[in-house]
């Protein structure tokens, strides 16, 4: 089965949510040292509580800015007639193999900025466990939904037949 | 429609006696004490206190009335109909075909009137077909019903020969495929109670060793000498374990003695039923088609002296708030680990386990991303403490003592990690046969879960780049049954394991 990649504005997508996380944490940090100035810390105080703060926040800083485009590299996804295969992870790489025949329901859920670059993310649920397809285009998610509902009623039909 | 035995009334407000009486404390507490906490003299507050029970206790029995005249249930040729409710109506169907489980529960109150309570569950949670059933009736005819809704259950609709199931007996006690005698009651309690003290134990154990550090470092004179210090340091973990050993004592006597009492299992056609308590009586029936999981668990103090617990997993029963099935995924409460497949050969002979035929294949991974992890962060955590120490100018026994104690506590928590992965590597695999898979997981405590192929919904598999090279894979197996237990994990296997069981998948 031919694996697909993500739509590049999914990288935009996970770029703007590490822009807003950056900037809490570089937030975080600025109100430590505003806090500090106000309160005319000692220096020690000073170094103390920068280190602390600095440090981790850096480390945290580094992780958010480099997380997305590794994810998006590792993550493929596709599907055939009779299964769904969703490859994914940076360090813990995860290959998830649904049987179509086992989908319960399928959502699409889309959140503003979503809305702006037109992606929706994909959830398949299964009489057991909900798998997130991270997210693809609208026009993508559509029309695998569409497909998937198809190929499902097909090979119930088929699976009955069988059983005949 | 049918309204409820009038024993509900009767048992209800016998209860909300004492609920009365709660609530009345609740609001009227400050008549009784003082701002500083001592008892008034409560004699001229007697008649408010008679006033306010009345009140509220009339509040309970309106309430009671009002609920015994708008409830009922009735059942149709193909459904059971129930309306409950006072202030919010609900009114439920369920059909026949869709029951999932029958439930019969009886409290101490509900026993002194004879009556019971049923509940008929269609075991969907989240589907337009939910319907929780309830009925309350005289004990006997709660029996009736029981045997009547599973014949109903298995025909879909009611028809004369149905209607004489109602005379139909339970099977006795003495049928039980499972006997949890008292000896075997007092070894539960008595392995509850050894588990809880080991734990108080390893805990008392690294207090003593962190504050005797503190104490070499820092010169506590306070803590006496030596030879005192470890007296009470040792006094006061073996109060310590006395004390929690008392209450779970006391808990698990009730638990196994007055919960589990009578209790029985027993198999009807594709019916399961299990029967227990004392105070409140359980009758729970489901479908053997329903089970989709059976969990053999031994936790680390059952497993040194050979002893497990069956728990079922049930499609419907779930531990959440709303629901009073927490209880019901027991199958066996206590075994030997070596009776485990015996039983189940009578209960649920398609669940016996199999041996593993797979096994973990390297020890290092199971611990290797945890010394990884927690080594990094508690090094830094640990560096970074000792920089700011120096940077206040703190004393050189004080950080040496401080250093020493964390390093201590990180290398203690290391070995129990070291230890955990010793046992996960020694347990965890898998077997596969006849359409029917067999997990062992876990760590400390060992897990053996059994389920059919057909309920295998998705196949995962996660590893890293060095253990794809390997040909490592950890695979988690996702399964039809509730949220909360729809997976199994199994660590540190061949990767080709992974297509073995994709192949399995029904796709």
């Amino acid at each position: 089965m031919e694996l697909k990649k993500l739509s590049k504005n999914v990288l935009k997508l996970w770029y703007i949510r590490a822009a807003i996380t950056s900037l809490a944490l570089v937030g975080f940090f600025i109100s430590a040292i505003v806090i500090l100035s106000v309160a005319e810390a000692p220096s020690d105080v000073r170094l103390a509580v920068l280190l602390a703060v600095g440090i981790p926040d850096l480390l945290l800083l580094c992780l958010t800015l480099v997380m997305p485009v590794l994810r998006y590299k590792m993550f493929a996804w596709g599907y055939n007639d009779k299964r769904i295969v969703v490859k994914e992870g940076v360090i813990f790489r995860k290959r998830v193999v649904i049987p179509i025949c086992q989908i319960q329901d399928l959502h699409r859920v889309q959140g503003p900025i979503m809305m702006l670059l037109k992606l929706s993310d994909v959830t398949i649920s299964t009489a057991g466990s909900n798998f997130d397809l991270s997210t693809l285009t609208t026009d993508e998610a559509d029309s695998m939904i569409d497909d998937l509902e198809e190929k499902l009623e097909a090979r119930i039909e088929e699976q009955n037949n069988e059983e005949i | 429609m049918k309204r409820f035995d009038k024993g509900y009334i009767y048992s209800s407000l016998l209860s909300d006696v004492i609920y009365s009486f709660v609530v009345m404390f609740v609001f009227l507490e400050e008549l009784l004490f003082t701002d500083e906490g001592e008892l008034r003299n409560i004699i001229p507050y007697i008649p408010i206190f008679i006033v306010a029970f009345i009140l509220i206790y009339s509040c309970f029995t309106a309430y009671r009335i009002m609920y015994y005249k708008t409830s009922g249930y009735e059942l149709t040729e193909t459904e059971i109909r129930c309306n409950k409710g006072v202030l919010f109506r609900k009114h439920s169907v369920l059909e026949y075909k869709k029951i999932h489980a029958i439930n019969k529960r009886q409290s101490i109150f509900h026993r002194i009137f004879g009556i019971a309570v049923l509940t008929v569950d269609s075991g969907s949670t989240n589907t337009a077909h939910q319907a929780e059933i309830m009925i309350i009736e005289k004990s006997s005819i709660v029996d009736s019903l029981v045997a009547e809704l599973n014949s109903l259950k298995e025909n879909g609709a009611r028809t004369p020969e149905s209607d004489s199931l109602e005379e139909s007996v339970l099977l006795s006690e003495s049928d039980s495929l499972y006997n949890f005698t008292s000896k075997k009651k007092m070894l539960y309690t008595l392995i509850n109670v050894a588990s809880m003290a080991f734990f108080i134990a390893l805990i008392g154990a690294l207090a003593i060793i962190v504050i005797g550090v503190c104490k070499l470092m820092l010169e506590l004179d306070y803590l006496g000498t030596w030879g005192q210090y470890f007296l009470y340091a040792v006094l006061i973990t073996l109060g310590a374990m006395l004390l929690s050993s008392f209450f779970v004592l006391i808990g698990c006597l009730l638990s196994s003695f007055v919960k589990y009492y009578k209790f029985a299992i027993t198999k009807r056609g594709n019916n399961i039923e299990i029967s227990y308590g004392l105070l409140e009586k359980h009758t729970n029936t489901f479908s053997y088609d329903r089970i989709k999981a059976v969990k053999v668990q031994q936790g680390i103090v059952q497993r040194l002296l050979g002893f497990a617990s069956i728990n079922l997993e049930v499609i419907g029963y779930t531990a959440d708030s709303d629901n009073e099935n927490t209880d019901i995924g027991v199958l066996v409460p206590f075994c030997k680990y070596d009776e485990v497949g015996e039983i189940l050969e009578r209960v649920l002979p398609d669940y016996t386990p199999d041996e593993k035929k797979t096994s973990a294949v390297s020890y290092f991974p199971f611990v290797s991303w945890f010394l990884l992890i927690f080594g990094t962060i508690s090094g830094l955590a640990l560096s970074l403490t000792v920089a700011i120490m120096l940077i206040f100018s703190v004393s050189a026994p004080i950080v040496l003592s401080v250093a020493l104690s964390t390093a201590l506590a990180i290398a203690i928590v290391i070995g129990v990690k070291l230890l955990h992965g010793f046992l996960a590597y020694k347990i965890n695999g898998i077997a596969s046969s006849g359409g029917k898979i067999t997990v062992y997981s876990g760590g400390f405590t060992r897990k053996v879960t059994v389920f059919t192929v057909k309920d295998l919904v998705a196949v995962e598999d996660v590893t890293t780049p060095l253990r794809k090279k390997a040909g490592i894979a950890s695979l988690v197996l996702h399964l039809r049954t509730n949220a909360a237990s729809n997976e199994v994990k199994v660590h540190i296997q061949e990767a080709s394991l992974t297509e073995e069981l994709e192949k399995l998948l029904k796709v």
